[in-house]
């Protein structure tokens, strides 16, 4: 071969071998080279980007179309005032009213001759009860119910010796009783007089509205309650003597002029906000609460009477703002 | 080697015989393959589900996640440990080795988790291994349809529990079923706490007293004269009013029954998780796991059988629904495959005949496919390749090369057979022809198993998706070789010899086609002779192009295998109840059913039965079901429907979107790691510093010049109810923390207090407190706490109660906390990026001791794929070069016809730019088989040049006589080829989407290199001439 050939064939060769290189390095390095965030990862982005707009802008604010706010089931309502009532549940129980209750004890200890009522039954004043004779003067007496009432309790039969010292028949007057409600100690301050209480067995539907008249000046040194009580109708015996009972109490009753309800309000980047329209869209406005009841919360800065806000379904506005957040860690 | 062709013609039976033998086992091991539809790329690994009812992330990471996750340390084949703690559950992933054997890990799992359990405190939970099984594991789900609307939630899920369950499990390969929706049935005791309180019973006693009450005991035996009886006490409840009578306390003699303080009723247990549908209603779904290494088919078939005999045993109108199977896709998957199979080997046989110009040669060499193929699967049932969409694929991809090396030979007998005289015995030309020409064949079809090499480094995913396409494509041309050796000869001389008598060794013979080719090919090739300097130009030229175009393509990783199913992925705030859920979902799946196409949206929303899935109550998964194409609106497509969706419920108002597929999604759950290009890892312990510092590293990034898309884990947001007991005020009271704690637990969470029996069916007995005393916090604050003086106090008297936000989840790996922190680089190398990122970090975030940063991400992965190409790519060419070297013994014919690969090279990127395609795993994967296949006809031609000019003709006219006597064979064997690959470029079927990047570079580079070999090498032959010898080769 030539010289000159063989300077052909060395470039050639050259030739060859970088481009080989170049291409076995470029294919196997660059064919994965533009791998960017997997799917989800890029749709975060995409959302992200939205917001980001909105965060620059200085609110972040959620747009929701007529039908999607019915679509959600989201309920707009207006800040307004509203009474709110704040309640207190205590337990307790039905006792009979003291001033209506007899303990009957007999006069002279002696023998039981005859009893002429049983436990449950009504008696009248000065109805015969029992008749017994004296064991000092062997002659008899009769025991009669001093008040109009029922026999609550009887611990006699005929042939008994029974003596002076006990009684021996309780006669309760139940058109009246009371509910004796315990109060512990962190209600104490909320519980007055004269406020009413709704006293209920099982549920709500039932209960006798009362009011609270006496609440006692001590706390029971074993249960650390103190009581309060609740007269209440009992024409129809519907209340039970030892019944366990709740009282709902009201302990307070206040027209606040800016409340919302109380769903209204979500946690929101460490704060407390409710939704407000703002033009055609929602943002989070940070408020600071005052009263609240169950349903509804006494809103004391940040919102003015009058302004739209998210009664119910706010949740959803909150999760479009914290949208950019969830996706990142979906790895299990 | 000669001998080889020797041997074989003489024992011609034996090698018959020898035949049918592989054809037969190769019938067998088909018969035998498991079928999948996509390789299984999920990793090896071993879960581990630990349900601990009621704990929040931080005590089920202390209590539960840690003692595994330490226990597991020192495994062997061990590579990583993550682990998630979630309310109420506890997953911890234990990833080994690839290839480690699945019950091998399983066992040494199984052994540590005894320590494990050991450590986890009594009643926290005990730690159970998920099903043997992968992410292609969920092969049907299905869900009840209850037509008389009559059944309630509880009653269904109990047909599913104990029935349908039951019966599915019994079926071969089927590991797991898991049930997700409706109430699993318990009997609730509900307490009302008012009603305690008057008979001053606390309710953890009622835990106790239940439990004492639903007994059956046995007392071994008595004897009676010769007879035992055997002697058991029976008390099991077995109904409601069995409860209701159990007396609690006896007060002056009056028995105090449950009943009195509780309300009994059947009702649901607490659930994490459900199914809707179409956005009206719940259902109760199912989800059947198959055993690991079973045939799908297989088992979807069984399964479907047994769901037809079950739903004649079903209550009248409840019927199993199924909707979702892997086997339609399993099944397209392997039509695609097929079809393409089936088309290339026709395409194949038509070129055959046309070039051959007759049936004889054409029947040999077409033989050459069914023989390689059935090799083939002989090989992967040897190396345990199931048959699925890749390894069918590479069989699809080898079709037109399999028949290669048979056309050589066949063609050469052919020839001689024309040149020779009628009187020299057949079996002597056979012989001849043969001999002149194994020596290339052999060595191009070595080169080309060879340029394989490189796929079997891949890893991780890639790796596992593509390994058995590198596998079925060499074992495949191995067949082909074993064919061309020692078959094609033995054929050739059974089926060609007749022929001969009737040609007359005329060479004008030659068929119609090739001697139109001919006329146009012989102007050129003299053009290009004659002046060499315009073929180097054209060369360059092409070679330029393709440098010109190369960086206009874009790039992706692998294309996603399209399975035909779509599955909307929803991710809603991570404070989500699962009421409000369940309203979201099905919002959405109403918007989602208003596409016409759309028959069924059903969506799974947190997690049922562990086992298969993790996810919190916040995410949701909506399985779309399209109607029958045929129903579709015209002109409608899957993509086009994807972005109907889309479009429908991307503006949904606090829910993150996202579309994935069945098995995809699976296979995601299960595989570690980052997507993005740079993941940052933070460890540390304590999650809020471990935030904090998370925000400093991410501001620094954030400053540094080419951070995009920058993101950290958020790793709180799940509201919590905290209740801190104040203990001084217990100690007034005389109480231990533990009975207030008791307290809270039993009376909000629940407690479990034994079983009531039907039959075999179990039902948890569940005391907690009625709903109205303990959903919100003003009535916790009132739970009442009995103290050991006999009185009541509220809990918020002894506790405070404030509400935080807690983490959502908290995850681990490598025995530590973590959180990430991600983000792409753009514009930029990402080393320098990296480098200058760890400076400045170091500089600017003080980390807490013990703190410290690990650099991964997709960029690492790279980086060491791009490190194992680096060596092994050149390590490939420098084989494959001297394999040509040792074949033709020159250096100068070597280099000649290496110069086809950059020249293929560009053809494979001129082919994807066309096509609109972009550079992708499977497209490199194209690239490395050209290596191989793009030398073939080199080979062909410059033996054959060689072999003229040893005769002794000049080298200009060698070139040109050379190159038009080899044009049949070189277009013929570039022909097949490119024919055998053209039905994966056509193909739209389930599967193609993957293939057809690397049938489209394939047939690219072997379109340039064919035309170049046929027009510049011959011109360029004179400057790399072999040296003329006397004598033999």
């Amino acid at each position: 071969m030539e010289k000159k050939n063989k300077y052909i064939f060395l470039v050639i060769g050259i030739a060859v071998g970088v481009v080989l290189t170049l291409a076995a390095v470029t294919f196997f390095g660059s064919s994965s080279d533009d791998v960017h965030l997997g799917e989800e990862v890029g749709h975060t982005d995409e959302a992200g980007e939205e917001h980001s707009d909105g965060e620059h802008s200085e609110e972040e604010l959620v747009a929701l179309s007529d039908t999607e706010i019915n679509e959600l089931g989201i309920r707009i309502d207006k800040v307004g005032s509203k009474k709110l009532q704040m309640h207190t549940d205590l337990t307790g129980e039905i006792v009979p009213d003291p001033d209506k209750l007899a303990h009957i004890v007999p006069r002279f200890a002696g023998v039981v001759k005859s009893v002429y009522k049983e436990i449950g039954d009504r008696v009248k004043k000065d109805e015969v009860i029992a008749v017994i004779e004296s064991n000092e003067s062997l002659v008899t007496y009769e025991v009669k119910s001093s008040i109009d009432g029922v026999v609550l309790d009887l611990h006699m039969t005929p042939g008994e010796l029974i003596g002076d010292d006990k009684h021996i028949v309780t006669v309760a007057n139940l058109s009246s009783v009371w509910a004796e409600l315990n109060v512990y100690q962190k209600d104490l301050n909320r519980i007055k007089l004269g406020q009413s209480a709704q006293i209920y067995f099982n549920d709500i539907e039932n209960a006798v509205n009362g009011k609270i008249f006496y609440i006692s000046p001590t706390v029971d040194e074993h249960t650390r309650t103190a009581t309060a009580r609740v007269r209440l109708n009992n024409s129809s015996g519907y209340w039970k003597p030892g019944m366990f009972i709740t009282g709902k109490v009201l302990t307070d009753f206040v027209e606040v002029d800016q409340a919302v309800t109380l769903n209204a309000i979500q946690n929101f980047e460490g704060q407390k906000v409710v939704f407000v329209k703002d033009g055609e869209s929602f943002r989070p406005q940070p408020v600071t609460i005052g009263k609240t009841n169950t349903n509804y919360a006494e809103v004391l800065t940040g919102l003015n009477a009058g302004q739209t806000y998210i009664a119910e379904g706010a949740f959803v506005i909150k999760s479009e703002l914290l949208k950019e957040s969830f996706g990142g860690d979906d790895d299990h | 080697m000669n001998r080889i062709i020797d041997f074989a013609l003489k024992n011609r039976l034996l090698i018959s015989v020898l035949a049918i033998v592989v054809f037969a086992g190769g019938y067998f091991s088909y018969k035998n393959l498991p079928i999948d539809a996509f390789p299984d790329v999920s990793p090896s690994l071993v879960q581990v589900f630990t349900v601990t009812e009621g704990l929040a992330p931080e005590e089920v990471e202390k209590y539960v996640t840690f003692p595994i996750e330490t226990s597991m340390n020192g495994l062997p084949n061990l590579e990583n440990i993550r682990s998630v703690s979630n309310f109420g559950l506890s997953v911890v992933n234990i990833y080994f080795e690839d290839g480690t054997d699945i019950y091998f890990a399983r066992q040494v799992v199984n052994e540590r988790l005894q320590e494990a359990r050991e450590q986890i405190p009594e009643g926290f939970g005990d730690p159970q291994m998920g099903p043997i099984s992968t992410g292609m594991g969920l092969v049907l789900f299905y869900y009840l349809d209850d037509t008389t609307g009559k059944y309630s939630l509880t009653e269904l899920r109990t047909i599913q529990d104990w029935i349908i369950k039951y019966q599915l499990q019994t079926v071969p390969g089927v590991t797991e079923v898991l049930g997700i929706g409706g109430w699993e049935k318990q009997f609730h005791v509900v307490v009302n706490p008012n009603a305690l309180l008057r008979y001053d019973i606390a309710v953890n006693d009622l835990v106790d007293i239940i439990k004492k009450n639903n007994l059956n005991v046995g007392a071994s035996f008595i004897e009676k004269d010769a007879e035992e009886f055997l002697v058991r006490s029976v008390g099991l409840a077995t109904k409601i009013e069995d409860l209701e009578n159990i007396v609690i306390k006896s007060e002056d003699g009056t028995p105090i029954y449950l009943d009195q303080v509780a309300n009994i009723e059947i009702g649901g247990a607490v659930r994490r998780g459900l199914q809707t549908r179409n956005g009206i209603e719940e259902v109760i779904s199912g989800q059947v796991i198959k055993l690991f290494g079973t045939n799908s088919s297989t088992v979807i078939s069984d399964v479907e059988k047994k769901m037809e005999e079950i739903n004649k045993t079903l209550p009248e109108g409840i019927e199993i629904v199924p909707y979702y199977e892997q086997k339609s896709l399993v099944e397209a998957a392997v039509n695609t495959v097929t079809n393409a199979l089936l088309q290339g080997i026709t395409l194949v046989a038509i070129v055959l005949i046309l070039f051959m110009g007759s049936i004889r040669p054409s029947i040999v060499v077409a033989v050459s496919i069914p023989f390689s193929v059935l090799f083939a699967f002989i090989g992967m049932e040897y190396f345990g390749i199931s048959i699925n969409l890749m390894s069918f694929g590479g069989l699809a991809i080898a079709i037109g090369m399999m028949v290669d090396g048979s056309i050589v030979l066949v063609e050469n007998v052919d020839r001689l057979k024309r040149e020779s005289s009628p009187d020299e015995n057949f079996i002597h030309i056979v012989a001849k022809a043969s001999k002149e020409v194994l020596r290339p064949i052999i060595f191009s079809i070595i080169i080309i198993i060879t340029v394989f090499i490189p796929l079997f480094t891949l890893q991780g995913v890639e790796g596992k998706t593509f390994r058995p396409l590198a596998y079925t494509i060499a074992l495949a041309m191995l067949g082909s070789l074993i064919f061309a050796m020692l078959l094609a000869p033995v054929y050739s001389s059974f089926l060609l010899k007749k022929k001969r008598k009737k040609t007359n060794g005329d060479k004008q013979k030659e068929n119609l086609i090739i001697r139109l080719l001919l006329k146009i090919y012989n102007p050129v090739i003299k053009f290009f002779v004659k002046n060499r300097i315009a073929a180097v130009v054209l060369g360059v030229i092409i070679i330029i192009a393709g440098i010109f175009l190369y960086p206009r393509l874009g790039s992706e990783f692998t294309p996603q295998l399209q399975e035909g199913t779509l599955i909307v992925k929803i991710t809603m705030a991570p404070s989500i109840s699962l009421n409000e859920s369940k309203k979201t979902t099905m919002l959405i799946e109403k918007r989602i059913k208003e596409i016409p196409e759309v028959d069924e949206t059903i969506t799974r929303i947190g997690r049922g039965e562990v086992g298969a899935h993790t996810d919190p109550i916040n995410s949701a998964e909506s399985f779309i079901v399209f109607k029958d194409e045929s129903m579709w609106r015209s002109g409608i497509t899957l993509e086009k429907l994807e972005s109907d969706i889309r479009e429908k419920i991307e503006g949904f108002p606090g829910i993150l979107v996202n579309f994935t597929q069945p098995i995809q999604m699976s296979v995601d759950e299960l595989l570690e790691g980052v997507k993005a290009e740079l993941a940052v890892k933070l460890f540390g312990e304590d999650l809020k510093s471990l935030k904090s510092n998370a925000e400093k590293i991410a501001g620094v990034l954030r400053t540094v010049r080419g951070a995009e898309d920058l993101q950290i884990d958020q790793v709180t947001g799940k509201p919590q109810l905290k209740i801190t007991v104040d203990r001084h005020a217990i100690a007034r009271y005389g109480l231990n923390l533990a009975d207030v704690q008791q307290v809270i637990k039993t009376a909000i969470g629940g407690e479990t207090s034994g079983q009531i029996f039907e039959g075999i069916r179990r039902f948890d007995i569940f005391v907690r407190l009625a709903p109205e005393y303990r959903n919100n916090k003003a009535v916790i604050k009132e739970l009442l706490i009995s103290t050991p003086t006999g009185m009541e106090v509220p809990l918020s008297q002894v506790a405070d109660i404030e509400e935080i936000e807690g983490p959502r989840q908290i995850t681990r790996e490598q025995n530590q906390r973590f959180i990430t922190i991600q983000c792409n680089v753009v514009g930029r190398d990402i080393g320098g990026f990296v480098e200058e990122a760890q400076q400045e970090i170091d500089a600017k975030v003080n980390l807490p001791v013990g703190y410290y940063t690990t650099w991964g991400g997709q960029y690492k992965l790279q980086q060491e794929a791009n490190k194992r190409f680096a060596i092994v790519i050149p390590i490939t060419l420098l084989i494959v070069f001297f394999l040509l070297y040792s074949s033709f013994n020159s250096m100068k014919n070597t280099l000649l016809i290496f110069i086809n690969i950059p020249l293929a090279l560009v053809g494979g990127i001129i082919a994807l730019w066309l096509t609109d395609q972009n550079l992708s795993v499977p497209a490199s994967v194209g690239f490395i088989a050209l290596f191989g296949i793009a030398l073939q006809n080199g080979m062909v031609l410059v033996t054959y040049l060689n072999q003229l000019l040893r005769e002794g003709i000049p080298i200009d006219e060698a070139s040109i006589e050379g190159a038009k006597l080899r044009l049949r064979p070189v277009l013929m064997t570039a022909l097949t080829t490119m024919l055998g690959l053209m039905p994966l470029l056509i193909a739209t079927g389930t599967g193609s989407e993957v293939q057809r990047p690397l049938a489209t570079v394939v047939i690219g580079g072997l379109f340039t290199s064919t035309i170049l070999t046929l027009i510049v090498l011959p011109a360029l032959y004179k400057w790399f001439p072999v040296k003329v010898r006397t004598g033999e080769m």
